[in-house]
């Protein structure tokens, strides 16, 4: 078979793996967790029948695979690795270690909850935990995303100006086991976006043995080096339109930091990430064709996150709605506030923001969430009272909760569903 | 855009044959997604996958809440509430049950005018040589009744679809017969009369929004007990009615039974017991039909029994 240079349907997942296959990536450190398993079994019959050239190696645990990946890196190679919720947060000591050590790798994250109660169904927690780390994060909502965001992301990555990992989120199941058209390059147009590794740092040679230290014991020098690091997240955003525009050059399609779905004219803008905004998408489209004027902002970078770019395109606005996929307890939406952070101070901000959660643990984010949503940032006024982080669930699912912990025996809660 | 949702029992061969429907429609130009849905991973317990068709893009992420067809591989499904085989069912334009005896199902009135039935398993079976392997028998079925995927994006469907998960070169002819023989047997759905056409010529309707109905709900605290993810309980295992996931049901003949006690011993499950006179008793409650007994049963004495029936 020609290696690439074809459109078929692949799973997210697949796409993943096809990502690293056409970064020709050298060194694989695994471990399965559902839902991203199939990465790396793609991945270890590549590297089994000859078609990756390189090594797999299995890990006895997420912890000792990060810091296989950081090491080998640290030598010199190509290194992709992959995980998900439980596995990304027994193995978040390590994320922190490999940004500090300022190594290019790619981590595939494919979100799921986090435990307890246990789900296999997607949503934030697991990567947001990871959003101060020092790896760079890129959200995809689409296969097509996830495989053109790995080959941008090792070129992030490798940038002399950056030099730190990158994180690669898709949404379990929504992405991860959907199939959908993925158009792949052939190896030789992969090849000429993304050349040969050529690693910053020297690099381990069998004749030369060294060791690598990084212990900093006092502040001053340990807040430096922090410093650094931040300033090279931050080089991200210089280096993400270079990169992207000699990817669109040379595979037609392109990328920038923040998406704008019918934004130009909206009054209202919905922010959000990941796969469903595949439907929110439908649901701008739905009340554009009722002639209200809404629109969609999608990060698809999350660290360094788009802060001049979020302010340019909540400038103005009448309403701004954040719908956070994750759940801070004690807080609210994450992404909120991060969004509230970055237009805070505006003379011409957002006039109106309002929080919400939806899709916790895979649960749907239905049509008629989508247009409560809208409709709340429609009515919403800024002499209102400050609101709440709302929860969104349907009436019908909150009786199907209700039903359950009946079941369960546990009675006494208020099954009416009024607060 | 036409939505399917399709229903069995990990190792039916659910989540291939919703990977034929979606690839017969890429294959015929139309925009195709599909996707399985399971929990725990194994065989015989419920699974379903979904299959969007449309002539743009897909705009949809998750479940399918309203399917306009729903395939129904196993009708024991019908009798397992959890299974949630007919959810949104009121507004599909057909449901297709694999089932040679459509009269006796377990179907509310206001569905079975729209029921599509037909004995999938034994043809399978004798196409095959295995009753369970009905991905191709589905993906037939299911792609025929959308009307609008030609028969060879079926076949080059099937060959892809089988090929990839390491079905042999000899099982495909086989696989594609059986596939021509559904095609020929069934009739595309009237889907124009719910206001959809699936069409490459026409500009499609717009997609109606997919509607879970209802207001939101407004979510308390609860207090500890009731707010806690945790059950409290003795062994409850029993009360899993597992052998709702046999596919095989495994019959011991008393007359050749030697009583040896090899079954009991080596069922993994420990769902076969012994009778006052040491004769072997099947748990049908909890046998999953692994069908480990019939193996190492010395004198021949187990024989094994196609499941058709909800029990």
């Amino acid at each position: 078979m020609v290696d690439g240079g074809m459109r078929k349907l692949l799973t997210g997942n697949a796409a993943a793996a096809w990502g690293a296959r056409m970064a020709r990536v050298d060194y694989v450190p695994a471990f399965p967790i559902t839902p991203q398993t199939e990465i790396i079994e793609l991945l270890s019959d590549w590297f089994g029948d000859g078609t990756l050239r390189g090594k797999f190696v299995t890990l006895d645990s997420e912890h000792s695979m990060l810091t296989a990946a950081g090491a080998a890196a640290a030598a010199g190679v190509r290194v992709f690795t992959a995980t998900s919720s439980q596995g990304l947060v027994y193995g978040l000591e390590l994320l922190y270690t490999l940004a500090g050590w300022r190594v290019p790798l790619v981590l595939v994250n494919v979100s799921r909850g986090l435990s307890a109660p246990i789900t296999l169904g997607p949503d934030h927690n697991d990567v947001l935990a990871a959003r101060d780390t020092g790896f760079l994060q890129l959200h995809a909502e689409t296969c097509q995303e996830v495989f053109d965001f790995i080959l941008m992301a090792y070129r992030l990555a490798e940038s002399p100006a950056v030099s730190v990992p990158v994180l690669v989120n898709l949404d379990g199941f929504q992405l991860s086991f959907t199939r959908e058209a993925v158009e792949l390059p052939s190896a030789e147009q992969a090849g000429r976006f993304l050349g040969p590794f050529q690693p910053l740092h020297p690099g381990f040679r069998h004749s030369r043995p060294v060791a690598q230290g990084v212990a900093v014991l006092d502040g001053a020098t340990y807040s430096y080096f922090r410093y650094q690091l931040h300033r090279a997240v931050e080089n991200a955003l210089t280096e993400f339109p270079r990169v992207a525009a000699e990817f669109a050059e040379t595979f037609g399609r392109s990328y920038s930091p923040l998406e704008l779905y019918r934004a130009d004219d909206a009054e209202l803008i919905l922010v959000m990430i990941g796969s469903y905004a595949t439907k929110a998408k439908a649901a701008v489209d739905r009340w554009r064709a009722a002639g209200r004027r809404v629109g969609l902002a999608r990060l698809r970078l999350v660290r360094p996150l788009p802060v001049a770019e979020l302010r340019r395109a909540l400038a103005g606005r009448r309403a701004v709605g954040v719908l956070d996929q994750n759940l801070a307890p004690g807080l609210g939406g994450i992404l909120f506030q991060e969004v509230a952070g970055a237009v805070a101070g505006m003379a011409n901000g957002p006039a109106v923001m309002r929080s919400f959660v939806g899709g916790l643990g895979g649960k749907d984010v239905s049509d008629d969430e989508f247009d409560h949503l809208l409709s709340t940032l429609e009515a919403a006024r800024p002499e209102d009272p400050p609101a709440d982080v709302e929860l969104l669930m349907t009436q019908s699912e909150w009786l199907q909760v209700a039903r359950s912990l009946t079941v369960a025996g546990k009675e006494g809660g208020d099954h009416a569903g009024s607060s | 855009m036409i939505r399917v949702r399709l229903h069995g029992r990990g190792g039916h061969g659910v989540k291939t044959a919703g990977r034929i429907v979606g690839s017969a429609a890429f294959h015929a130009g139309f925009h195709g997604q599909d996707a399985p849905v399971y929990g725990a991973e194994r065989r015989g317990a419920a699974v379903a996958s979904y299959a969007w068709i449309d002539r743009g893009p897909i705009r949809e992420r998750g479940v399918i809440a309203r399917p306009d067809l729903i395939v129904i591989a196993d009708e024991t499904l019908l009798a397992d509430p959890a299974s949630g085989v007919l959810a949104g069912a009121e507004t599909a334009t057909a449901l297709f049950v694999n089932t040679d005896r459509v009269e006796a199902l377990a179907l509310p009135d206001s569905l079975r005018s729209r029921v599509i039935a037909a004995d999938l398993t034994s043809r399978t079976l004798a196409a095959l040589g295995r009753a369970a392997a009905l991905s191709a028998s589905l993906g037939a079925a299911a792609v025929r009744l959308l009307g609008a995927v030609p028969l060879d994006a079926l076949l080059q469907a099937i060959r892809d679809e089988l090929t990839a998960i390491g079905v042999a070169p000899t099982e495909l002819g086989k696989n594609e017969q059986l596939a021509r023989d559904v095609f020929a047997l069934l009739q595309p759905l009237a889907f124009a009369d719910t206001g959809k056409s699936l069409s490459l010529a026409a500009q499609s309707a717009p997609a109606a929004s997919e509607r879970t109905g209802g207001s939101m709900a407004q979510v308390g605290y609860e207090g500890v007990m009731r707010g806690t993810p945790s059950i409290l309980s003795g062994g409850n295992s029993a009360a899993r009615h597992t052998g709702a996931w046999r596919v095989q049901r495994p019959v011991i003949d008393p007359a050749l039974c030697s009583r040896c006690g090899l079954c009991f011993v080596q069922c993994p499950d420990g769902v076969v017991s012994l009778d006052a006179e040491g004769y072997p008793v099947i748990d049908y409650d909890h046998c999953k039909g692994c069908l480990l007994c019939q193996r190492v049963c010395p004198v021949g004495a187990i024989h094994e029994e196609r499941e058709t029936r909800a029990w």
